[in-house]
C-alpha cells in the first residue's frame, strides 16, 4: 500500500468535529508555560485556583493571585539563592497537595526543567530517575524523606527543599492535619536530611527578589519543560521529553475537544489521579488552570472514601479518572445514594474503560463519561470521544485536532480499513524522544511518527478502537486473543469487581488464557464465571484457568498490572522446573 | 457530690461534646446510612435492648441497692458515649460506623431514655426515681448545640473538623475531671464500697462488649463491623449520665447514685483502652494473613 492509499492520511474522522471542534488550531499564544500560567494568573486573579481536601473534609485553599506570587518566589530562590541555571533539571515528589503547583510553575517560572517523580517510587527507582535527569534540586514531601536521605549521595541534588501534605492551610488546621498524619498515623518519618523548608525557601526567595520574567529569556515551545518518566512498569525508566511546546499544543488540543463543556473561570474540577502522572498533569492541572478552574486536589484516593468529603463539599463540574476508580466509586453507597448533581462531563484514560463501567457511570450521573487515549510520550492526549456528536462508547474515539494517526503492520506498512494494526501518532504533542537515550528514541520516534505498541483498529468513520497492547496480546493456538475485551466479558457479569487476564504457557496450545478476578459478591463460583464466559465467547478466547483474588497488583493510577501477573506464572514455573 | 459550679461546668462541656459529635456527621452521612439501615438497626438493638436489659440482670443478680441500681440502669439506658469513635480510630475499626451509632442512639435517645429507664426502674421505690422529665429537659438541650454542630460542618468543613476534634477530647477530659474532683472528696466512699458495686461497673461495659459483638456477629456483620459494634456497645455517655444525676438529686442522694455512673466511666476508659490494643491486634492480624494469602496463592501458581 502507498502513501496516497492510505485510509489514513485523509483523516476520515473529521466529520466528526462537528461544529464544536475546531480542525486546526491557531499556534499557542503563550511563547511557554510559564507565560501561560502569568496570564491566566492575571486574569482570574482572586479566584480559587486549588482546594486541597483531606479525607475528613479539612482542607486548604490558594487563589490565583497566591500560587503565581508564591511560584515567582521559588523561581527567584531557584535561581537566586540556589544559583541554579535556565534548563537545570528540578525534581518534584509529592502527593497531590497545594505545594504541587507552586513547585511546578516556579520551576518553569525559573527556566529550569520539571522532573516530575512519582513519590511512591522505591529508593532505587528514585536513585535512578534522579541520577538520569541530573536533577540538581528536589521538592519533595516529608512524607518519604527518609527514602531520599538513603540515597542522596548517589544523586547530584544539591538543594532539598520539604514540604508537608497541609502546606499552606489555614493556620489552626495545618498543625492539626500535621499532628495527625506524625504522631497519629505515623507516616512521617524522621530523617537527618540537610533541607530547607519550602515556605522557608520561599520566603528567603521573596526576600533575594530578581528579575521573575527574565528567568525565561530564550525559553520557547522548542524548549525542554518536562522530564516525564515512563516505563518504570516495563523496564528501566525513560524520561520522555516534553517541551513548553509539546504541552501548550496537547492543552490546546484538549481544549479544542471539550471547550463545548468547559465554562471559563466557572469550572470545578476534581483531581484524584496524582499530578505526578501525565494525564493528571496536563488535564487537570495545565489545561485546568488555562480557563481559571477551581482544583480540588484529593492527596490519594485511596481507599475510595477519601474522595466523599471533596464529592459532597464541592460543586464538581469535571473529573478526570481511570477505569478503577470510576469502578470503585460506584461500588460506594455514598456516591451512587446521591450522585453528584453538577458534574457536566468525566474524561476516562490511562487503561481501557470497561462498557459496563462507562454505562452505569452515566445512568448514575447522567453526564457523559468519555474516554480519551494518550502516552506520557504524546503529552499525553491524542484521542479522545467526542463529547458533542457521533460518539461511541467502546472506543478511544478521534484523533484530536492537529493530530494524524495511522495503524501499520510489522513492516511499517498501512493496514488496511478495520484490520489491527500498531497505532502510530504524529502530532505536535510528541515528544522530542527519551532523555539522553537516542537508541530507545529511535526504536519509538521514525520520520515523526510515534510507535506507540498498542494494537488498534480504525472504523470506517474514523473511529478508533485499541484492540490491546502489543505484548499482551494472547496466541492460543494460532488465534490472536485480546485480553481487554476478555476482562469486559467478564466485568459485565455483577459478582466481578475487577478482572485482569493474561496469557500463559500452555503445552498443547501454545499460550492459554488465564482470569484474575476479585469478587463484588462473595458466592460467585469460578463455575458461574465460566457459563457467562462459554454464553459471550468462542471457544479459544475461554480461559482456561480461574483465580480469585483480593486484590490486583496495579501501578499508581490504578492501571492493573498484567506483567507483574506474567512474572508470577512465569517465576511459579521456573521454580516447578528447577 | 458535685458543687453548683461543676455542675454547670459539666454541663458547658457536655454542649461542647454534642457539638463536636454534631459536626462529625452532615446530614447527608444520614441519608446514606438510613439506605441501609441494618448497621445503625443492630447499633440501636445493642443501645437500647441490649444495654438496659444487662444493666437491669447486673442489678438484680448483684443485689444492689435502690441508688446503686438507679445509676446502673440509667448508665444503660444512656446513648453511646462519643469517646467510643476515638476508640474505634485506635482500633483500626469502621469509624464511619461508629459515629452513625453513637450520633444515632443520641438521637433517639430523647424518646428511647425516658421510655428504657422507666421501664427498668418500676420496681425502685419513688424517692430514687428519676423524673422522666428531667431526661427529656437534658437530652432536648443537647439537642440544640449536635444540629449546630452538624450546620458548622455544613458551613466550613475546618470548623466543623476541629469542633469534632475538640468535643472528642474534651470527653476523655471530662471523666478526668469527673476523677479528679469526685474522687479526693469520696475516697472513703470508695474504700467502702463492696465487691458488687465494682463487679457491676465493670462488668456493664465488658458484657456490652461481649453482647454487642455476639448480637452484631448473630446478625451476620462481618468481624470488622462486629468489632465496631461491640466497642459502641459497651461505651455509654458516662458523662450525660452524670449531668441528669445532679440534676435531678442533691445531697447525699446524688452522691450515692452518682457512684456507678462515675465508676463505670472510669474503668471503661481503662477497659476499652485495653479492647482497643487487642482489637487492633486482631484488624492488623487480618490484613497480614490476607497478604499471606496472597503469598500463597502466589506460591502455588
Amino acid at each position: 500500500m502507498t502513501p496516497s492509499d492510505s485510509p489514513y492520511l485523509s483523516k476520515p474522522w473529521l466529520p466528526h468535529y462537528g461544529s464544536t471542534i475546531p480542525h486546526t488550531l491557531p499556534t499557542p499564544k503563550a511563547l511557554h508555560l510559564a507565560a501561560m500560567a502569568r496570564e491566566a494568573a492575571q486574569h482570574y486573579a482572586d479566584q480559587t485556583a486549588f482546594t486541597c481536601v483531606m479525607p475528613n473534609g479539612m482542607y486548604g485553599s490558594l487563589s490565583y493571585r497566591q500560587v503565581d506570587e508564591m511560584s515567582d518566589a521559588l523561581a527567584h530562590y531557584l535561581r537566586g539563592v540556589c544559583k541554579l541555571a535556565a534548563g537545570d533539571r528540578v525534581a518534584v515528589q509529592m502527593p497531590n497537595c497545594l505545594s504541587y503547583p507552586v513547585a511546578l510553575l516556579g520551576i518553569l517560572k525559573a527556566g529550569c526543567v520539571a522532573v516530575n517523580t512519582n513519590p511512591l517510587y522505591t529508593p532505587d527507582e528514585m536513585a535512578h530517575q534522579f541520577k538520569d535527569s541530573g536533577a540538581k534540586a528536589i521538592v519533595i514531601v516529608d512524607l518519604f524523606a527518609d527514602k531520599l536521605e538513603a540515597i542522596l549521595s548517589r544523586t547530584d541534588i544539591q538543594h532539598v527543599l520539604i514540604t508537608r501534605v497541609p502546606e499552606f492551610f489555614p493556620p489552626v488546621v495545618q498543625p492539626i492535619v500535621y499532628a495527625v498524619m506524625k504522631y497519629w498515623n505515623r507516616l512521617i518519618p524522621a530523617h537527618g536530611l540537610k533541607a530547607t523548608r519550602f515556605p522557608d525557601a520561599l520566603a528567603e526567595g521573596r526576600k533575594k527578589g530578581g528579575n521573575a520574567l527574565g528567568y525565561t529569556d530564550g525559553v520557547t515551545h522548542d524548549t525542554l519543560a518536562l522530564l516525564q518518566y515512563t516505563g518504570g512498569t516495563t523496564g528501566v525508566a525513560k524520561g520522555a521529553m516534553l517541551t513548553h511546546g509539546n504541552l501548550l499544543w496537547n492543552l490546546e488540543q484538549m481544549l479544542g475537544m471539550t471547550r463545548s463543556h468547559i465554562d471559563e473561570g466557572k469550572e470545578v474540577v476534581l483531581t484524584a489521579l496524582p499530578l505526578y502522572h501525565i494525564f493528571a498533569f496536563t488535564v487537570n492541572f495545565l489545561t485546568m488552570y488555562r480557563m481559571g478552574a477551581r482544583n480540588i486536589l484529593v492527596p490519594s484516593p485511596r481507599p475510595i472514601q477519601n474522595l466523599q468529603r471533596a464529592l459532597e463539599n464541592y460543586k464538581i463540574t469535571w473529573l478526570t479518572g481511570v477505569n478503577t476508580l470510576y469502578n470503585a466509586l460506584l461500588r460506594e453507597e455514598w456516591f451512587t445514594g446521591f450522585p453528584p448533581k453538577h458534574i457536566k462531563a468525566a474524561g476516562g484514560g490511562g487503561a481501557a474503560m470497561h462498557h459496563a463501567v462507562v454505562k452505569h457511570w452515566e445512568d448514575v450521573t447522567g453526564a457523559p463519561l468519555v474516554e480519551g487515549y494518550g502516552l506520557t510520550e504524546s503529552s499525553p492526549v491524542a484521542c479522545f470521544q467526542p463529547l458533542t456528536s457521533g460518539r461511541r462508547v467502546d472506543t478511544i474515539g478521534i484523533p484530536a485536532p492537529m493530530t494524524d494517526i495511522r495503524l501499520v503492520d510489522d513492516d511499517g506498512h498501512d493496514v488496511a480499513l478495520g484490520a489491527p494494526g500498531e497505532l502510530l501518532i504524529r502530532g505536535p504533542q510528541v515528544m522530542q524522544g527519551y532523555w539522553q537515550r537516542p537508541e530507545d528514541t529511535a526504536q519509538v520516534l521514525k520520520d515523526g511518527w510515534l510507535y506507540t505498541g498498542d494494537v488498534a483498529v480504525m472504523s470506517p468513520d474514523g473511529t478508533f478502537k485499541i484492540v490491546d497492547r502489543k505484548k499482551d496480546m494472547i496466541l492460543v493456538s494460532g488465534f490472536n486473543v485480546y485480553p481487554n475485551e476478555i476482562e469486559d466479558v467478564l466485568t459485565q457479569l455483577d459478582g466481578v469487581m475487577e478482572a485482569a487476564v493474561i496469557g500463559v504457557p500452555d503445552a498443547k496450545t501454545g499460550e492459554a488464557v488465564r482470569a484474575y478476578i476479585v469478587k463484588a459478591d462473595d458466592s460467585l463460583t469460578a463455575e458461574a464465571v465460566l457459563a457467562h464466559c462459554r454464553a459471550k465467547l468462542t471457544a479459544y478466547k475461554m480461559p482456561t484457568h480461574i483465580e480469585f483474588r483480593d486484590e490486583l497488583p496495579k501501578t499508581p493510577i490504578g492501571k492493573i498490572l498484567r506483567k507483574d501477573l506474567r512474572a508470577e506464572v512465569l517465576a511459579a514455573l521456573q521454580k516447578k522446573k528447577g | 457530690m458535685l458543687s453548683e459550679l461543676e455542675t454547670k461546668l459539666l454541663g458547658v462541656m457536655m454542649m461542647v461534646i454534642m457539638l463536636g459529635m454534631g459536626a462529625s456527621l452532615t446530614f447527608k452521612d444520614f441519608a446514606i446510612a438510613l439506605r441501609k439501615p441494618q448497621g445503625v438497626f443492630v447499633g440501636l438493638v445493642c443501645q437500647y435492648g441490649v444495654m438496659p436489659a444487662l444493666a437491669f440482670g447486673l442489678a438484680t443478680l448483684l443485689k444492689l441497692p435502690p441508688a446503686y441500681a438507679v445509676g446502673l440502669i440509667l448508665m444503660g439506658c444512656m446513648p453511646g458515649g462519643t469517646t467510643s469513635n476515638i476508640f474505634t480510630y485506635f482500633s483500626k475499626g469502621d469509624l464511619s460506623l461508629s459515629i452513625l451509632m453513637t450520633m444515632g442512639s443520641t438521637l433517639v435517645a430523647i424518646f428511647m431514655v425516658p421510655v428504657t429507664l422507666a421501664f427498668y426502674s418500676q420496681g425502685i421505690e419513688g424517692d430514687w426515681k428519676i423524673p422522666p422529665g428531667n431526661v427529656i429537659q437534658v437530652l432536648f438541650v443537647l439537642l440544640v448545640p449536635t444540629v449546630i454542630g452538624i450546620a458548622l460542618r455544613k458551613w466550613n468543613a475546618n470548623v466543623g473538623a476541629v469542633v469534632e476534634m475538640i468535643g472528642g477530647l474534651l470527653g476523655v477530659a471530662v471523666i478526668l475531671f469527673l476523677m479528679g474532683s469526685w474522687v479526693p472528696r469520696n475516697f472513703q466512699l470508695l474504700l467502702d464500697t463492696g465487691f458488687p458495686v465494682y463487679a457491676a461497673s465493670i462488668g456493664l461495659g465488658l458484657f456490652g462488649f461481649a453482647l454487642g459483638y455476639a448480637l452484631s456477629r448473630l446478625l451476620r456483620q462481618t468481624a470488622r463491623r462486629g468489632r465496631t459494634i461491640a466497642l459502641e456497645t459497651g461505651i455509654q455517655n458516662g458523662p450525660l449520665a452524670v449531668l441528669i444525676v445532679t440534676l435531678s438529686f442533691t445531697g447525699d442522694q446524688q452522691r450515692d447514685v452518682l457512684l456507678l455512673p462515675i465508676l463505670y466511666s472510669f474503668f471503661i476508659v481503662l477497659s476499652s483502652s485495653v479492647i482497643t490494643i487487642w482489637f487492633r491486634g486482631i484488624t492488623t492480624r487480618e490484613e497480614l494473613s490476607r497478604d499471606q494469602a496472597k503469598i500463597g496463592a502466589l506460591a502455588k501458581a
